[in-house]
C-alpha cells in the first residue's frame, strides 16, 4: 500500500511536469511521428503513381495496394503514439552532470521514478493516440478491427512500449562511459524505425533478412502489430511471451550496466 | 553507537583527460587523449560523534564536496572504508537513506515546475511519513523559515532565498538524524544567509541531530559549528575546536588604531606586524601575537596621535585567508580529535 502511495504520488508530479508547458508537450507527443507520418505519406503516393497505379490500374507493391499501404503508416502513426513513451528523456545527459544525485539520496529508486514518468506519460498519450486515430478513421485512412481485435492490440501496444521503455533506459545508462550519446541514441532510433517496418513493411525486406530479424525483437514493436491491427495477421499469444522475454532481457542488462556505471558516476555540478 | 560517521583510509580518484585548446588540440583528441588520475580524497580519516555540528573547510577542489558525497553514497570510494549511521553508503540501502538528507546549495531538489507543496506530499510519501506527523513538521518548518506563504507557489516562480529555505524544509521534513548541507548559503544575500543559519541553529538545539556542513562564508562555519576540519588537495589540515583554528597562525590578536591625521606607514615598526591601512592612511589593522600586546599597543599609543583603538580575535576569515595563500601552515594531520 505504501509503495501504491509511492508511486501513484509519483506519477501525479510527473503528470505536472509534463503538463507546465502544454504546448511543448503537444509538440512532444504529436510532432515528430506526424511528421513522419505525412512524409511516408507523401512518398508511398508518389511511388505509386510512379509506377502507373490509378484507380484503374491499381498496382501492388509487397501485397499492399496504395489504400493498404497508408493504411499501414496510418496504424504506425497511432502505435508509435501508442508506444513511444517519454522517448525524448534525455537519461544520458541527467547523468552526465549529475541531475541524477538528487534521485540517489531518496529513499525510491531511480528506475522507480524514471518508470513512474513512462506510465504518467503513457497516460497522456494514449488519449491524443485514440483521437489521432479517430480523425484518421474518420478520414478513411485507417479502419478499426473489431472490439476483440483492438483490446488485444492494445495490449500489444502496452508490452511494446514497456520494451521501448526498457531499451530506451539502457541506451542513456551508457552516459555512465561515454560524455556524449546523441548520437547512440539517434542511430539506434533509425536501427530500431527501419528494421521494425516503420519505414518500408517488412514483406519487401529480402526473404533471409526477415528469417534473421525473426529472432530479434523488432518485428513486433511495429510490423506484427499494425497486420494485426488491420486485420491481416491474428494475434499469436506467443508475441507476447517473445516481447515480455525481450523486456527482461534488456531490464537484466539495465539493472547490470546500472550497478556497473554508478561506480563511475561521479555526481558532477554539486 | 559511538559515532555517526566513521571515514578510514578513504580516498577517491577520479580519472579525466587532457586536450589541447583549438581546432588541433580537438581534431587530436580524437585519437590521443592523456588521460591523468586527479587523486581528490587521499587517507581521509573522521569520526563524527551523534549530534555533532561539524565544518568542512577548504578552497575550491579540496575535496569537501567529494567527501560529502561519499558519505551520502552518490559516489563510490576508490578505497578505503566509510561507514555512516551503521551503513556503508554506496550500498544505499532503503533504511540509511531515510536516515539521512542532503541540501546542495547549487542544485535545487525541488521540482521546478511545481508548487513546492507537491514535492513535500511527494517526499511524504518516500520517506512514509503518517499524514499527522507530516502536517505537524510542516507546519513547524515552515513557521520555522517562514515561508507558509510560499508553499503553494511554483518554484521557478520563487526567489534564491525563498527556495533554498523551501530546500531546507525539503530535507528536515522526514526528521534525519545525519545532515548534509553543501554550501546551504551561497548566493543568498546577508539577511536570507542569518535566517537560514537562525534555522539551523534552532532545528539543532530542537532535534540533537548530526549536522555536516560546508561553506565558503566563514560566518556560516562560525555560526554554526564547534569544530572545523580543513582539508586542502584531499587530505585533512585541520581538526578540531573553532578556538583552535584560530590559533594556527598563533596565539593573535587583532589591534585596529584610528589616527587623528595620516601616518607614515613606511615606518619599521609596522611590517612586523601584517599592517592593512584604510585608503587615507589614518587607520591600521594589526595582527600582533598576545604575549607582545601590552607593549606594542602602548609603544603606538606614546608614538602616533591615536584617537581610538580596539582590539579583537583574530578572525576565522583572516586565518582561512592566510592557510589558502600558504597551505604549509596547517600541516597535514591523519588522526580525529573527535
Amino acid at each position: 500500500m505504501k509503495s501504491w502511495g509511492k508511486w501513484s504520488q509519483t506519477i501525479r508530479i510527473w503528470w505536472g511536469q509534463y503538463t507546465a508547458y502544454r504546448i511543448n508537450f503537444f509538440l512532444q507527443v504529436i510532432g515528430p511521428v506526424l511528421v513522419f507520418f505525412f512524409v511516408k505519406y507523401s512518398l508511398w503516393r508518389e511511388i505509386y503513381k510512379g509506377i502507373g497505379n490509378s484507380a484503374d490500374n491499381p498496382v501492388m507493391i509487397g501485397g499492399f495496394t496504395l489504400d493498404s499501404m497508408l493504411q499501414y503508416h496510418g496504424w504506425i502513426l497511432v502505435f508509435s503514439m501508442l508506444t513511444q513513451g517519454n522517448a525524448n528523456f534525455d537519461l544520458s545527459t541527467d547523468i552526465r552532470l549529475g541531475k541524477i544525485s538528487t534521485y540517489l539520496i531518496y529513499p525510491f529508486n531511480f528506475w522507480e521514478y524514471q518508470t513512474a514518468g513512462f506510465f504518467a506519460f503513457q497516460t497522456l498519450e494514449w488519449p491524443v493516440a485514440f483521437f489521432t486515430a479517430s480523425i484518421l478513421a474518420a478520414c478513411n485512412v485507417i479502419y478499426f478491427p473489431t472490439a476483440a481485435a483492438l483490446v488485444g492490440v492494445l495490449m500489444l501496444a502496452m508490452f511494446i512500449s514497456i520494451l521501448q521503455f526498457t531499451l530506451q533506459f539502457l541506451a542513456g545508462l551508457v552516459a555512465f562511459w561515454l560524455e556524449e550519446t546523441w548520437v547512440l541514441r539517434v542511430l539506434l532510433n533509425i536501427i530500431t524505425t527501419f528494421l521494425s517496418g516503420a519505414v518500408i513493411p517488412l514483406d519487401l525486406f529480402p526473404q533471409t533478412l526477415k528469417s534473421i530479424l525473426a529472432y530479434s525483437p523488432f518485428p513486433y514493436m511495429v510490423y506484427y502489430p499494425v497486420k494485426v491491427a488491420m486485420g491481416l495477421h491474428p494475434l499469436e499469444p506467443k508475441v507476447f511471451i517473445i516481447l515480455s522475454a525481450w523486456a527482461l532481457v534488456f531490464c537484466t542488462f539495465n539493472v547490470m550496466v546500472w550497478r556497473r556505471g554508478l561506480r563511475l558516476y561521479t555526481g558532477a555540478g554539486m | 553507537m559511538e559515532y555517526v560517521i566513521e571515514s578510514q583510509n578513504l580516498a577517491k580518484t577520479f580519472r579525466s583527460y587532457e586536450k589541447n585548446p583549438g581546432l588541433w588540440g580537438a581534431i587530436r583528441s580524437l585519437w590521443f587523449r592523456p588521460y591523468k588520475e586527479n587523486r581528490a580524497v587521499l587517507d581521509f580519516n573522521l569520526q563524527v560523534k551523534p549530534g555533532e555540528m561539524i565544518a568542512l573547510l577548504g578552497p575550491n577542489g579540496a575535496g569537501k564536496t567529494t567527501i560529502m558525497k561519499m558519505w551520502t553514497g552518490i559516489i563510490v570510494p576508490s578505497s578505503g572504508q566509510v561507514q555512516v549511521i551503521g551503513h556503508e553508503p554506496w550500498k544505499r540501502d532503503k533504511q540509511f537513506r531515510k536516515r539521512i538528507s542532503l541540501v546542495m546549495g547549487q542544485k535545487s531538489q525541488l521540482w521546478w515546475d511545481i508548487p513546492a507543496l507537491d514535492s513535500f506530499l511527494l517526499l511524504q510519501k518516500y520517506y512514509e511519513i503518517p499524514d499527522r506527523e507530516f502536517k505537524q513538521r510542516l507546519d513547524m518548518l515552515s513557521s520555522l523559515l517562514q515561508v507558509q506563504d510560499k508553499l503553494k507557489i511554483h518554484v521557478r516562480k520563487l526567489s534564491l532565498g525563498e527556495r533554498m529555505k523551501l530546500e531546507l524544509l525539503a530535507s528536515f521534513l522526514h526528521s534525519p538524524d545525519v545532515i548534509f548541507l553543501d554550501e546551504p548559503t551561497i548566493g543568498l544575500d546577508l539577511v536570507a544567509q542569518e535566517n537560514i543559519r537562525n534555522f539551523l541553529l534552532d532545528y539543532h538545539k530542537l532535534h540533537k541531530c548530526t549536522i555536516v556542513v560546508t561553506s565558503h562564508y566563514m560566518a556560516d562555519v562560525e555560526a554554526l559549528c564547534k569544530r572545523l576540519i580543513l582539508i586542502i588537495g584531499g587530505t585533512k589540515h585541520f581538526d578540531g575546536p573553532i578556538e583552535q583554528f584560530t590559533q594556527i597562525l598563533g596565539k593573535n590578536k587583532i589591534v585596529t588604531f584610528n589616527f587623528s591625521k595620516a601616518i607614515d606607514f613606511k615606518q619599521d615598526l609596522w611590517p612586523d606586524f601584517e599592517p592593512t591601512w584604510n585608503e587615507m592612511g589614518n587607520q591600521v589593522a594589526l595582527r600582533v601575537p598576545t604575549e607582545h600586546l601590552k607593549e606594542v599597543t602602548v609603544q603606538i599609543l606614546n608614538e602616533f596621535p591615536v584617537s581610538e583603538f580596539s582590539t579583537e580575535k583574530l578572525p576565522i576569515e583572516r586565518v582561512m585567508k592566510k592557510i589558502l595563500e600558504n597551505p604549509s601552515l596547517a600541516r597535514p594531520s591523519g588522526h580525529s580529535s573527535a
